[in-house]
């Protein structure tokens, strides 16, 4: 399938100033949102959504479409920076399960919140009872929106490795989620 | 591969196709279904909104630094005119610029202060620059005026950006020489800046001048280019073949009296003692070799060579190139440089293992024979029971042939570069800014001066120093590094010492921290930057690797180029995989002589692409003409970027597809010219006192009309759109207006 960014990647390759912001108002959101999950802190992800952006741009006259579509080299930027984030760091930000859990008030069921919007926090909370390369594939692929192809790009594993980590990672949280 | 996560996926898949839940749930077990509807529940969180302020400044700040820092075009990947260390090497070359701006996200650039119009800044300085005073060649620094009568000098692995007083810019690249002739860089009234360049490669950045009689003018044995208000590549050539690539606006190219207008996009090139090519439009791309001859195969394209084709690696069928040539105007395709990138994968190990018997002609090596030939480098003192790596080939018939065995030193940590020699001692030589201790035991290749790229290898010894075993003058493809040692920092990363980049591309081993040991692989760049493409961490060392790439002759059991594999049930095996594939596999050595596989991937046959720079002639019916007679349909998957109109300047990209049909994948409008060029005269060697410049545009099977439409700047103010004479093009564009109307 033709990645639906090619024409305004070709077009921001050669300078255009439009098709770079179309470029940006199309991921800018769900990146945020991604690093936001992965760092928990949004300060920290708005800046390292717009590193992600000006790494972004430095790179794009490597970019090859043949290789991996746009949002799976983005989210693969955003990957490695948020590594080299906590690299940096030393060590590792995250919301305790049981913090989330009292911030998150009464406990939930999986049919009632089908009925409702999950809160941030309860979903953060979820995702830390995940192994890391879990939850990884879980927000790419469920909070993201990547394919499976796209997800095993940026995570540098087989698709048949994501399909087994999707399905790990969907059973933990959804003991996790019964759990509360 | 497990049954549930098949069903998973497939229900996913049908739910991501817009199915409704409950006709994805049917069948379904209950434990299924609700791995189900929690795959819902996580797209539907409720996430708080950006602040628009942000965004808005955020995506601002982006714009600028995009505007400040232009992509650079394509063709910049060769200024260097050297690979084999990777596509990645040329084209992070290429984007040096951006990768700068990336770097100074949120901090903008300043301007580079240069004291008045007579001198010129030199920044960006890497490796061994000189400058020649009183006769002689002096090292430069970082910030040194340059004034008018000058010769800069780069050398291998080197370069430098001279900066003017109006902010105009000349980068060299290595092996370069270029004298500053004449230089008065006002930015009011006549801007005077005469440049020759005797030697290399240079890219010029020209600030606009309103001023009419203003001059930006490069020299050449062969030829000179005068620009205003643009962007062009000179490569002069040590036959002094002479080309000039023009991204942006137009450069007057003269020889010999006769002066043709290059436009975006083209080239045109001067054989010493000649005239300016006709220009031509550029094609640039990168694949697979399909044929070699006279003729080459890359990405299904064919491309004609002449004796002015360089060829750099000696490519051989199925290796991958990047290429680069223009288009003749009957639609052939002149390569102008071929360069390997990387060799064909098939049929490469390497893998350590204990030495189990050593024969004249065949080792056993973890368990595995070995064949040995003439042609196979073997460490010295190599005795059974010592540990090795061994790379090779693996032969049609299974056997595995060495072309090198090394000693693997367990407790060392060997390091392997190529850099710039600047200084040689009794004791010590400096490279590239690292001090190297050699011994009576190193090997020094003969007649090695400072200033000459070396390629040096050896170990860490334990209090740090590097020794040196061997340093040799350095092969095109030594521009590499391999360090082995403990993580020191990691912000930023280094590793025995020795600091290096990395960038989004590299693949990092997850989890490590300073104290680590790991591998380090990575590349030198030309302008002495070190970046890794991998880090990785070390493993116990009583555990042997391997990793190769073969042929698939069996799956149950695994049976890759006749070596059994156990494949251990965590491994990562890529769906699909079919007996006859090539595939990589990479995996452990037990004790035992057991081969582990942990993950086998099939190899990418894509066999790559190719952009080619062309004019619409004609459209109709859902189709449009190209220059050279091809016809393309516009529509059935191709991506058509603008509106395809005769006489649109395009970029057409062509791929060939996995079944090895040739696709066209996008059509993308550069910009339009109001009529289709017409055909003039190929200049003819006619000395004027004046030289009357000669408009060379791609000639056209059509007729219509002799007036084009220019963006019209009258002192570069107040720009709008007129209709000319197409004969009075080439004054218009040497004046600084551009093709096409005004945005």
């Amino acid at each position: 399938m033709p990645d639906p960014s090619a024409g305004l990647i070709a077009l921001a390759q050669h300078g255009d100033a439009d098709a770079l912001g179309a470029l940006y108002d199309q991921h800018h959101e769900a990146l945020f949102r991604y690093t936001w999950l992965k760092v928990g802190d949004r300060q920290l992800a708005e800046d390292l959504t717009g590193d992600v952006f000006a790494r972004m741009l430095a790179a794009l006259p490597r970019y090859r479409p043949m290789q991996a579509t746009f949002r799976a080299w983005l989210y693969r930027i955003a990957h490695n920076l948020i590594v080299d984030h906590y690299r940096r760091e030393g060590n590792h930000v995250s919301v305790p399960l049981q913090q989330a859990e009292s911030q998150s008030g009464e406990a939930m069921t999986l049919h009632n919140t089908l009925e409702q919007k999950l809160a941030v926090e309860q979903l953060r909370a979820a995702l830390e009872s995940l192994e890391p390369t879990q939850r990884e594939v879980v927000a790419l692929r469920f909070l993201s929106g990547l394919s499976l192809q796209e997800t095993a790009v940026v995570m540098g594993k087989t698709e048949a490795a994501i399909k087994a980590l999707q399905h790990r990672g969907l059973s933990t949280l959804r003991l996790a989620f019964a759990k509360e | 591969m497990d049954d549930t996560q098949e069903l998973l996926q497939e229900r996913l898949a049908r739910l991501e196709n817009g199915e409704s839940l409950e006709s994805c749930l049917t069948g379904l077990s209950e434990g299924e279904a609700e791995l189900l509807r929690t795959a819902l529940l996580l797209r539907n969180v409720d996430y708080p909104t950006r602040p628009a302020s942000v965004v808005a400044a955020q995506r601002a700040k982006l714009l600028q630094i995009a505007k400040q820092k232009k992509p650079m075009p394509s063709n910049k990947r060769w200024m260097f005119p050297l690979a084999f260390s990777g596509a990645a090497a040329l084209a992070l070359i290429a984007c040096l610029g951006l990768a700068l701006a990336g770097l100074f996200w949120l901090r903008q650039t300043p301007g580079q202060v240069v004291a008045n119009p007579h001198t010129a800044l030199l920044a960006e300085v890497r490796g061994d620059v000189r400058v020649q005073q009183n006769g002689a060649w002096e090292k430069v620094k970082a910030g040194q005026a340059i004034t008018a009568g000058q010769r800069l000098r780069t050398g291998g692995l080197s370069s430098a950006t001279l900066i003017f007083y109006d902010q105009s810019r000349a980068h060299l690249g290595p092996n370069t020489e270029l004298s500053v002739d004449r230089l008065d860089a006002r930015t009011t009234g006549p801007r005077t800046i005469q440049l020759t360049q005797q030697t290399g490669e240079t890219d010029h950045t020209v600030a606009h001048s309103g001023n009419p009689t203003s001059i930006y003018e490069v020299r050449t044995p062969s030829g000179s280019g005068v620009a205003k208000g643009t962007a062009f590549h000179v490569s002069v050539a040590a036959s002094l073949l002479v080309r000039f690539n023009v991204d942006e606006g137009a450069v007057a190219v003269t020889n010999l009296n006769v002066t043709v207008i290059v436009i975006a996009g083209q080239t045109t090139t001067i054989p010493n003692g000649g005239v300016p090519g006709e220009p031509a439009f550029r094609i640039s791309g990168e694949g697979e070799v399909l044929a070699i001859g006279e003729t080459w195969n890359i990405a299904g394209q064919t491309f004609n060579t002449d004796a002015n084709t360089l060829i750099i690696g000696n490519p051989q069928v199925g290796d991958w190139v990047a290429v680069e040539g223009h288009l003749l105007a009957d639609g052939t395709r002149v390569a102008d440089t071929i360069i390997l990138l990387r060799r064909a994968p098939e049929n490469k190990f390497v893998f350590t293992g204990k030495v189990d018997a050593i024969g004249d002609e065949v080792w056993v090596i973890a368990d595995r024979e070995v064949r040995v030939d003439e042609l196979t480098t073997i460490d010295e003192g190599i005795e059974v029971g010592d540990a090795v790596e061994v790379i090779g080939g693996i032969a049609q018939d299974g056997t595995f042939w060495a072309s090198a065995i090394s000693l693997l030193d367990e407790t060392g940590s060997p390091f392997e570069f190529t850099g710039v020699v600047e200084e040689i001692a009794d004791l010590g030589w400096t490279i590239s800014g690292i001090a190297i201790a050699i011994d009576d035991q190193t090997k020094i290749g003969e007649g090695i001066e400072v200033g000459e790229v070396v390629k040096v290898e050896g170990h860490i010894r334990d209090d740090g120093t590097w020794l040196a075993e061997e340093i040799k003058l350095a092969e095109e493809e030594d521009r590499a590094f391999e360090i082995t040692g403990e993580v020191e920092s990691i912000g930023p990363w280094r590793v025995a010492g020795t600091e290096f980049e990395t960038e989004a591309a590299t693949e990092i081993d997850d989890g490590l921290t300073v104290g680590d040991r790991v591998k380090v692989e990575g590349r030198i760049l030309e302008d002495g930057r070190w970046v890794a493409d991998e880090i990785r961490r070390l493993d116990q060392e009583d555990e042997h690797r391997f990793e190769f790439v073969g042929e698939v002759s069996s799956i149950d059991p695994w049976v890759v180029s006749g070596i059994a594999l156990t494949v251990s049930e965590d491994a990562a095996i890529e769906e699909g995989i079919a007996v006859g594939d090539f595939v990589r596999v990479k995996g452990k050595i037990l004790p035992d002589g057991t081969w582990v596989a942990e993950v086998i991937t099939r190899l990418d046959n894509q066999a790559g692409c190719v952009e080619i720079t062309t004019i619409v002639t004609r459209v109709g019916d859902g189709q449009a003409v190209l220059m050279d007679g091809q016809t393309i349909t516009l529509s059935g998957g191709v991506q058509v970027e603008g509106e395809v109109k005769t006489a649109a300047v395009v970029r057409v990209r062509i791929c060939i597809a996995d079944d090895g049909t040739i696709v066209i994948v996008s059509i993308t409008v550069i910009y339009q010219l109001e009529t289709l060029p017409t055909a003039t005269p190929t200049p003819e060697v006619t000395p004027t006192p004046t030289p009357a410049p000669t408009v060379t545009l791609a000639p056209t099977t059509s007729s219509e009309g002799d007036k084009a439409t220019v963006c019209h700047k009258p002192n570069g103010k107040n720009p709008h759109t007129i209709t000319i004479s197409r004969s009075a093009l080439g004054a218009h564009l040497a004046h600084g207006d551009t093709l096409g109307p005004c945005p």
